[in-house]
């Protein structure tokens, strides 16, 4: 077939503007896929055609395109703008970014929950040296204040034995007893006794040791020895003795004491 | 052309039939002109030319899915329906446009209230009035007014075998003539 004949033959033209028979058509697009040749011709023809009705555009009325659009109106989709265009791409750039900004922001959550976590350990462990240093600060200021009653006490000890009034009558243990010891301060003008239990064995739970003052060879109650006397007591005053002596009696004290009991016993001197 | 993206045919065509408003209405910014040209060639009537137009969009809408790429391209198909739309709107309204009568070659002239148009005076038509007698007469009454080769035949008292021959002949002519334009 002489392809350049057929291009030339009108054919083409006829087919592009709708004027060729069923049958023309049929063969003209059959060959026009062996021929490239027939595929440009048409081309051409549809391009000169085109632009010859381009060339020739009437603008139609406004009118007409409202009806248009008022018909199809509920068929349009809404499409991606230019702007959508560019978002898009924008997304397509901010994506990379927005990952890595979810992974940091995860990051920085899981290291803020174990940050969370040690600073609450921490903080446990914190109250909970505070709390043994506080217990022990009080201990502490309980056994201070312990040793400030001591000491005053010990003082105020000092202040009536160097009292230059003062007797001491040390009253050493008796027979069997001579571990113990125990000492009065007799007041020459006050008259009043104090005693200094210096080594007396633990009073048992329903005994106490009491003071006798031995006056004109008879024992007269001089008061009873506390469980809270820790330093030099005042017990009573006791205006006339030769002799001080201490016995353990029931609790509350004897009339009369028990002999048997005496532990220590000192003769005023002279 | 208040349009600034310039599709590619393929991407236009995926467009519409994707339903896309945008490409519709670059359709129309584009084409719409040289479609009106055409239909004006062959409706004289403004309302109905007009009338036509819509329905050629519509078509193009509604039709977008049997567009075969392979057979030719998008404004040859467009063109094709905006021709059979015209010639069916001008037969079904007995519509008497001016074939054949060259007395009738005033531009514009008012008729009972609707704007007339002298279809020959304007676009592919004019260009076509510039071949010779027998070649335009036959142009005229295939492409312009759809007669088939058969019913030209006979209308003319031809055989059909010269019909063809002439239409082709004057279907050269008129490639010639546009290629200068």
């Amino acid at each position: 077939m002489d392809i350049q004949a057929y291009i030339a033959s009108g054919v083409i033209e006829s087919y592009v503007m709708g004027l060729a028979t069923e049958q023309e058509c049929a063969e003209l697009e059959s060959l026009r896929k062996q021929y490239p040749e027939i595929n440009a011709a048409i081309a051409e023809f549809e391009a000169a055609l085109e632009a010859g009705a381009m060339a020739n555009a009437q603008q139609p009325p406004a009118v007409v395109q409202q009806k248009i659009w008022q018909t199809l109106q509920s068929e349009f989709q809404q499409q991606p703008t230019v702007n959508a265009t560019f978002s898009e791409k924008g997304k397509v750039i901010a994506l990379p970014w927005l990952k890595y900004a979810i992974a940091a922001a995860v990051i920085i959550i899981v290291a803020s929950g174990a940050l969370n976590i040690y600073f609450f350990q921490k903080i446990n462990q914190l109250q909970q040296q505070y709390t043994a240093l506080v217990n022990e600060s009080n201990s502490l200021q309980a056994g201070l204040n312990i040793y400030k009653t001591k000491a005053l006490d010990l003082y105020n000890s000092m202040q009536v034995m160097s009292d230059p009034n003062m007797i001491k009558v040390p009253m050493p243990g008796v027979k069997g007893k001579e571990d113990n010891l125990a000492t009065v301060f007799w007041d020459k003008q006050s008259k009043a006794v104090y005693l200094l239990p210096n080594r007396l064995p633990q009073a048992p739970e329903n005994k106490q040791y009491q003071l006798w003052a031995l006056v004109n060879g008879k024992p007269v109650d001089a008061g009873l020895l506390t469980a809270d006397c820790n330093g030099l007591c005042k017990l009573k005053t006791i205006p006339e003795a030769q002799a001080f002596a201490i016995t353990l009696e029931n609790k509350g004290g004897s009339a009369t004491p028990h002999l048997d009991q005496l532990y220590v016993m000192g003769k005023i001197a002279g | 052309m208040q349009e600034t993206i310039k599709y590619s045919e393929p991407e236009l065509i995926t467009l519409l039939q994707k339903r896309y408003e945008s490409a519709f209405s670059y359709v129309y910014q584009q084409y719409s002109g040289a479609l009106y040209g055409i239909i004006q060639n062959i409706v004289a009537d403004t309302e109905l030319a007009n009338d036509v137009l819509q329905e050629v969009f519509v078509k193009i809408w509604k039709q977008i899915h049997q567009y075969d790429a392979t057979k030719g391209k998008l404004f040859t198909w467009m063109l094709n329906i905006a021709r059979n739309a015209a010639i069916d709107m001008v037969r079904s309204k007995g519509f008497q446009n001016n074939k054949h009568n060259d007395e009738l070659k005033e531009s514009v002239y008012e008729h009972a209230g609707t704007t007339q148009i002298a279809t020959d005076q304007i676009g592919l038509r004019k260009v076509v009035h510039q071949l010779k007698p027998e070649q335009k007469q036959l142009v005229e009454l295939a492409y312009f007014e759809g007669f088939t080769q058969d019913e030209i035949a006979k209308m003319l008292q031809l055989p059909l075998g010269t019909v063809k021959t002439r239409l082709r002949a004057a279907l050269i002519q008129l490639r010639q003539m546009l290629k200068n334009t």
